[in-house]
């Protein structure tokens, strides 16, 4: 008989080993369900956004049943951390519900929100029931420059409002940010706020298209080159970069057209019940109200993991392809198809080697 | 009243998941475990966790345990003390 005590190893560690596990046997461990689209904010940058009350989208929404459904199925195939997203997902009065439901299960929940809706009730619940962690994302350190990003005047206040009751409660948080031409001249001082917070910050640099095929957000983008003097700025994004590099220099190992890993031990869950493999790639979805979870994992996902590229595909012969963002989805909601290079991204990759080769060089 | 006379009880505050061959102890609620690390066990504590039942002296586990895996009865008590010990500390179990 092996001793019998309990092993308690630090959660990093965990999470290394069980995904080298998960990602061999194809375990959808890593999950993500959007509650709604539905946002009490109007971003100018967002990718899904719907007015608070739109009708036709609390219509076709998931019911609580349906969630809690979903939940038992994804649990079931071994569903371990579990993001809450959204729109906002406290926009929905369910919420705490559909939250306690999936947190009873066992799930380790991630809550992704403005932050502008959490109430003294909604705090000491998740006080008692804390999630893994919730992240607020912050998107100015001034009235103006946050409502000039959300549009939606008093909604700086009630964010601030919001982190300080889970700060008071110690609930874990961590803070980050979306650079967009209309904060960025901020960011390094939303970093030092939040910092001084003692709570953990990250920031994104680069906006993609509309889900419903707008680019209207694309006219919110930094330029490539300020993304990459972001990524030098900033020693820990810089190292992220280096190491990635030193390891996966060259073209993409994989004759297939999605190699980053989405759908091999992660998905994506839409407000009406669409399964996909990650937030970008959309087309098309496997619907869990005709079918069950198990079929989307087991045989819909796996099509979509065999799919190689059309024609030409330029990012397969390019050498940078490991320093680039590029995505099939994404490409698809910018250009209209899977196999075309963003030039924004490549624009951004082309600068950013260019500026560790002249590291590399220096050195 | 002796150990193995003891019954305890699962705490609703945890719990339990099997997940690749891992078993999980989940804490859900606050103050129980700790959110920078994570509770696994063995095949032989995940067995004696599904027998706590409420009802289930300590006794009656151990002599499953004896049955079931290759052991000592004094071993297996020893280890139950141990294992038993650490689910109270980390209030996995009422009793």
């Amino acid at each position: 008989m092996e001793c019998s005590h309990i092993p308690e190893i630090n959660y990093r560690k965990f999470s290394d080993n069980i995904h080298s596990k998960v990602v061999a046997e194809r375990i959808p461990i890593d999950g993500t369900i959007e509650t709604s689209y539905r946002c009490n904010l109007n971003c100018v940058h967002c990718y899904c956004n719907l007015p608070a009350r739109d009708k036709t989208a609390v219509q076709q929404e998931l019911s609580f049943r349906e969630i809690c459904d979903i939940v038992d199925q994804i649990v079931k195939e071994g569903c371990l951390w579990l993001s809450f997203t959204g729109g906002e997902p406290l926009i929905r009065k369910d919420f705490i519900d559909i939250y306690s439901y999936a947190k009873k299960k066992g799930l380790i929940i991630t809550l992704l929100t403005n932050g502008t809706l959490i109430t003294p009730e909604i705090a000491d619940y998740l006080q008692e029931w804390p999630p893994f962690s919730a992240e607020i994302t912050l998107y100015g350190i001034t009235r103006k420059t946050y409502e000039s990003v959300t549009r939606v005047p008093g909604s700086f206040e009630r964010c601030l409002e919001g982190i300080n009751l889970l700060l008071e409660r110690k609930v874990p948080l961590k803070l980050k940010t979306t650079v967009t031409s209309l904060n960025k001249h901020e960011l390094w001082e939303i970093k030092e706020y939040v910092e001084s917070l003692g709570i953990e910050f990250r920031f994104d640099p680069v906006l993609n298209p509309r889900l419903d095929g707008s680019q209207e957000p694309c006219r919110f983008r930094i330029s490539p080159e300020e993304v990459v003097e972001l990524d030098l700025a900033d020693e820990k994004r810089l190292q992220t970069w280096r190491e990635f590099c030193q390891k996966f220099w060259g073209p993409p190992q994989s004759d297939k057209l999605y190699v980053c890993g989405a759908g091999l031990s992660s998905f994506l869950i839409n407000p009406y019940g669409e399964l996909y493999m990650c937030l970008l790639s959309r087309n098309p979805g496997h619907n869990l109200r005709q079918g069950s979870f198990k079929e989307g994992w087991r045989d819909f996902i796996p099509e979509i993991l065999e799919q190689k590229p059309e024609g030409e595909y330029k990012c397969a012969k390019c050498d940078l392809f490991s320093l680039c963002n590029q995505c099939p989805g994404w490409a698809q909601l910018e250009t209209g198809s899977k196999n075309k290079p963003i030039d924004y991204l490549c624009q951004i990759t082309n600068l950013r080697a260019e500026a560790l080769r002249k590291e590399v060089k220096r050195k | 009243m002796s150990f193995l006379d003891k019954v305890y009880k699962k705490s609703d505050s945890i719990v339990f998941r099997k997940i690749a061959d891992e078993f999980i102890l989940v804490p859900i609620r606050q103050n129980v475990g700790d959110l920078e690390s994570i509770s696994t066990l063995n095949e032989v504590a995940a067995r004696i966790w599904e027998l706590i039942d409420g009802e289930k002296k300590v006794r009656e586990i151990k002599d499953k345990i004896v049955e079931e895996f290759e052991v000592t009865p004094q071993q297996a008590e020893k280890d139950l003390i141990e294992y038993l010990k650490q689910l109270k500390k980390i209030s996995a179990i009422e009793g």
